[in-house]
């Protein structure tokens, strides 16, 4: 079976058909995985064993006619959402032995369907990064160019899907981690609305940002993935009380008259000059679709880096006081506890952790908390504000995912303020708490590399947006990158 | 005479007795062995996320109406930042712009005379796990069992001027707390603790001076030492012109002192900030309500019920309500047998006696209320005599069961037997001339010891009434 | 432009890291960088109100207190050196 590309539904129909059975469809990707991981490092961790012995699972529920959508479809998991007994790293020395006693909420939503786990997606350090490249352990590549990075922090899940390593994965997305490698890649990724899926049992980068996502290869199984994993769970007090919709109900209805918003901000200077063309041109489209093009301004973009930055950092500093080699993790040496403590975390980190922990406790400490913590409070609240501004004169905002194409890998080293100013299209999806989704709008003229654009939704709004990103893919064909 | 007054403040935190801990669904009794109630979420496993108890915030606004505070109608929670090997996350949840309860009063009685402690703010936050230090290997053995568990603290404003002023107000806490069903103030089991903030000033002076804090205070004994002690040191250090320097300081209850823990300590920055985890809760006024109405019977109103509606004296009625155990002890037998003053007195004068020597534990009174509710009935109907009545309680005390079998297996009942009555009498007034000759010369205290004597020799086969009788008539004859 | 040594030394205590001479003097450098970034916040004078964020709950939404078996201990402490049901910490000094 040519599974290049190969969509969830389709691989569902040919499990139901008795086309493949799950063990033979899980053999073939770990043995794509096996040809092909070598160049491109996107896992981090091959769980095989564990793999074939869930597709044996699946192929029971199969057999007995009682499948789910997710039934024997082999998933990457991205390495900091906890999987029981199996090694999660969050590609960071510091829990490179690490094995989770416990299942992320996630996992037993995904378990409770009988999927497949192929192995865990590499990432940056802690989710820390835009390019997979502070990942201890798998600086994974980019499919349509090994040169270059495949974004991050979830380039791991990206990439896998990108080159078929697996059909769908999951991501997690503090500022873009989900969208931006999504876009570097040429996939199609969401970041639900903060709170539409649990967080309980993913390693907390920044808690109120973050949110665990789908990584696919279109809107559709985008959607599929929702259904999966979204709902209110009791582990987790910011998981939303609100009803969980059929996130595909909404796919294939037509969106004329749909008002698409361009803020103005969003396609300034900052941004390649080729990403704007795609993003506009792929507006035009839309519009053509039936779709109303609103122009708009979010003037609180400007300061959106620090606000995000500060808020993020200082809840990771405070996230990341726990591992001190006592409990978990990497346990360096020391003669008293405090000696201990610091010689596990100074060794255990990577240097970007480190500069984010740092900036954390710089945000928080005492004399400087006004000025910076409760500032980009100020600024979140304000954002917010001009978010739903936007939204009483429009149904979707259109953006760019990223400033520019996938980079080569290197290019932003030692350089944490051009790595942190790239992140200025997304970060506010976060800060206001929006569903975002990312699809391939063209790929660039000259290097033939992915771009994406990102259409971001109101609150809980996840099935316009996923409507209108279907919309777009029905009439594009993407590209498969050549390994 | 000395030259400086002392001001105190106090932090005291109470553990609240909810089923499961705090954010978690771990059981939140205490002890257990090590780490056994314990969870990836209160051990700080990555990934994990606090869920927060209902009860454990129904108790603090509980807590915050008895010490007649304001309840906030919106209140979060914060992070507290530090490393410490009892802290799994490194951060401990609590509460600092947004506390729940703020601006309380509450009465104490020092001395005889009233006076008023303001509360500053009473706030929920976790409590930490426990070490136990291996000098030997010189390792610490960290046990998260505690970790998670609710707990209140209550900060008061620098109202306190004497230790005495200050164990009335612990010990007036610990009452309402108790009272209220919120916390078992098991001081030993360190399930409540108090920290004393300390400070002496020259008399006259309108301004404090640095205060210490003192930790590590495990009883009122301790308090009151430790604030002594603390208070000589003070003086000391600013009668030989040094100064005070702020600072925390642990008592050391066998040696009488107290040292200053690492100066470290006081260079905290705990970055305090709100826990991204926890959403803040708003409360409605019926929510409120109904906790308000839900607060049982407290100290003082017990105290005026036994007074008004009994007739018990206030001192009698205070002590009884000084126990909580006690309390509900007296409760449960005048429900049983409707003679309050009797129960209280037999309470007062014979089980509390028991108690103190050592001889009885309210924890583990092997009978309840209704029993002894019974045995004073015996004794008031003249069906015991009150010498037996005491031998019956020591049993019961000693083996438990109930009044009326022990009676009828000891042979105890009085048994109202005229002709031994009028044999023993009889007797004891022949053998004894000359006390029946003062009586007959007006002394009545003699009588006493005809009483006495017949008591002594009838061992309760008589009542008092009938023997009374009978001495009156043969010595008017 | 870094930021000042005394800084950087008080961020490394808060955060409990070490740094060797070199490594110091390259963050100190990265660190100033990353703050002039951070800077251009301080120009946005809006005030925060925290009772405006519109993510609180109700207290009846709060979790029942029913307690839940907890987890065996042998599976907590898996990941780390124990002994005796315990978390071994080397001792700390006061």
């Amino acid at each position: 079976m040519d599974l290049t590309k190969a969509k969830i539904r389709d691989l569902r129909k040919a499990l139901d058909n008795k086309e493949i059975s799950a063990p033979e469809l899980c053999a073939e990707y770990l043995k794509r995985i096996d040809e092909q991981d070598g160049k491109l490092l996107s896992y981090i961790t091959v769980t095989k064993e564990k793999a074939l012995s869930d597709a044996e699972n699946a192929q029971k529920i199969i057999d007995a006619g009682k499948s789910s959508a997710l039934t024997g479809i082999p998933l990457a998991v991205k390495d900091n959402i906890c999987v029981d007994g199996v090694r999660t790293t969050c590609a960071s020395k510091m829990l490179e032995n690490f094995i989770p006693p416990y299942n992320a909420t996630v996992i037993e939503k995904l378990n409770a369907q009988g999927y497949v786990l192929l192995g865990r997606a590499s990432m940056d350090e802690f989710a820390m990064g835009g390019s997979t490249q502070t990942s201890a352990f798998a600086k994974t590549r980019n499919p349509y160019d090994l040169e270059r990075v495949p974004g991050g922090s979830s380039g791991g899940s990206a990439a896998a899907v990108a080159a078929s390593l697996a059909p769908a994965s999951l991501g997690s997305d503090t500022g873009g981690s989900i969208r931006q490698p999504s876009s570097f890649c040429g996939v199609t990724g969401i970041k639900p609305t903060y709170g539409r899926v649990s967080r309980y049992g993913l390693v907390a980068f920044a808690s109120s940002l973050d949110q665990i996502g789908p990584i696919c290869n279109d809107a559709r199984d985008c959607a599929i993935m929702l259904n999966a994993i979204c709902g209110a769970d009791a582990h987790d007090a910011t998981s939303a009380r609100v009803e969980t919709p059929d996130f595909t109900e909404k796919l294939g209805q037509p969106i004329k008259g749909l008002k698409i918003a361009l803020p103005k901000e969003f396609f300034s200077d900052a941004v390649d000059s080729s990403v704007k063309a795609c993003v506009l041109d792929a507006a035009h489209e839309l519009e053509k679709q039936g779709a109303v093009l609103v122009e708009c301004s979010m003037p609180g973009l400007k300061y959106a880096i620090p606000a995000y930055y500060l808020i993020a950092c200082a809840e990771a500093a405070s996230n990341l006081s726990r591992f001190d080699g006592i409990k978990y993790g990497f346990r360096g040496e020391g003669r008293t506890y405090e000696e201990l403590i610091r010689d596990s975390r100074s060794r255990g980190f990577g240097e970007e952790v480190k500069r984010r922990i740092l900036l954390g406790n710089y945000a928080l400490s005492s004399g400087y908390y006004d000025a910076y913590y409760k500032k980009a409070l100020a600024l979140k609240q304000e954002i917010i504000r001009q978010y739903n501004q936007i939204f009483e004169q429009a149904d979707v905002i259109l953006t760019p995912t990223a400033p520019t194409p996938a980079y080569k890998i290197g290019e932003q080293d030692n350089d944490p303020v051009k790595m942190y100013t790239a992140d200025i299209c997304t970060v506010t999806v976060n800060i206001a708490k929006l569903p975002g989704i990312s699809t391939t709008c063209g790929y660039t003229a000259d290097k033939g590399l992915p771009v994406g654009m990102s259409i971001i939704g109101k609150r809980f709004d996840e099935q316009t947006i996923l409507q209108v990103a279907d919309a777009w893919e029905s009439g594009f064909v993407p590209l498969a990158p050549k390994l | 005479m000395s030259a400086y007054f002392p001001t105190m403040g106090l932090e005291i935190h109470a553990e609240l007795l909810t089923k499961s801990k705090v954010f978690c669904t771990c059981s939140a009794e205490f002890g257990g062995t090590p780490n056994s109630r314990c969870c990836p979420v209160c051990s700080g496993l990555p990934g994990t996320l606090p869920v927060l108890n209902q009860r454990a915030v129904e108790y603090i606004i509980k807590a915050g109406y008895v010490m007649n505070c304001d309840i906030s109608r919106f209140t979060k929670w914060d992070r507290k930042n530090y490393f410490y090997p009892d802290l799994p996350k490194a951060y401990q949840i609590s509460q600092m712009p947004r506390p729940v309860c703020l601006s309380g009063t509450v009465n104490i009685k020092v001395n005889g005379e009233d006076k008023v402690i303001r509360i500053n703010r009473i706030h929920l936050e976790e409590d930490a796990g426990k070490l136990v230090h291996d000098d030997v290997n010189r390792i610490s053995l960290a046990d998260y069992n505690r970790c998670g568990i609710p707990l209140i603290e209550i900060v008061t404003e620098p109202d306190f001027h004497s230790a005495d002023e200050v164990i009335a107000f612990v010990e007036k806490i610990k009452l309402l707390l108790q009272y209220a069903g919120i916390c078992d103030c098991k001081m030993e089991q360190g399930s409540i603790r108090c920290d004393v903030n300390i400070s002496i000033a020259p008399k006259g002076s309108t301004e404090l001076g640095t205060r210490t804090e003192l930790k590590n205070l495990n009883s009122l004994k301790a308090i009151a030492k430790a604030i002594e002690v603390e208070i000589d040191r003070q003086e000391e250090l600013l009668e030989n012109g040094e100064r005070v320097i702020q600072q925390t300081r642990r008592f050391n209850e066998a040696l009488g002192e107290t040292t200053a823990m690492r100066s470290k300590e006081d260079a905290h920055d705990y970055r305090y900030f709100p826990d991204p985890d926890i959403p803040p809760i708003i409360f409605t006024e019926e929510e409120l309500e109904a906790i308000r109405n839900s607060i049982p019977e407290l100290p003082e109103q017990r105290v005026a019920r036994y007074v008004d509606e009994y007739g018990l004296k206030p001192a009698d009625a205070d002590i009884i309500v000084g126990d909580k155990r006690i309390c509900d002890f007296f409760d449960a037998a005048i429900s049983e047998y409707n003679n309050p003053k009797a129960v209280a007195n037999f309470i007062l004068g014979e089980l509390m006696n028991r108690i103190n020597r050592g001889e009885a534990d309210m924890d583990a009174l092997k009978f309840g209320g209704a029993e002894f509710a019974q045995l004073v009935e015996f004794m008031q109907t003249d069906k015991i005599s009150q010498a037996n009545g005491k031998t019956i309680l020591r049993e019961m005390l000693e083996n438990g069961g109930n009044p009326k079998d022990i009676a009828d297996k000891g042979d105890l009942w009085i048994k109202e037997d005229n002709d031994l009555l009028a044999k023993v009498v009889d007797e004891i007034i022949a053998n004894n001339p000359k006390p029946v000759e003062q009586y007959k010369n007006g002394d009545q205290k003699v009588f006493e010891f005809f009483m006495g004597q017949a008591n002594k020799a009838l061992k309760g086969a008589a009542s008092p009434k009938a023997i009374q009788e009978y001495i009156r008539k043969k010595l008017g004859e | 432009m870094a930021v000042e040594l005394k800084t950087i030394e008080h961020l490394c205590e808060l955060s409990k890291l070490n740094y060797d001479e070199d490594g110091l003097k390259k963050v100190m450098g990265e660190m100033g960088d990353i703050i002039n970034l951070m800077d251009e916040i301080k120009e946005f004078d809006l005030v925060y109100d925290d009772t405006k964020d519109g993510n609180e709950i109700r207290f009846g939404d709060t979790r029942e207190d029913v307690p839940a078996e907890s987890f065996p201990t042998e599976k907590l402490l898996a990941n780390a050196e124990n002994t005796d049901g315990c978390y071994v910490v080397p001792k700390v000094v006061e």
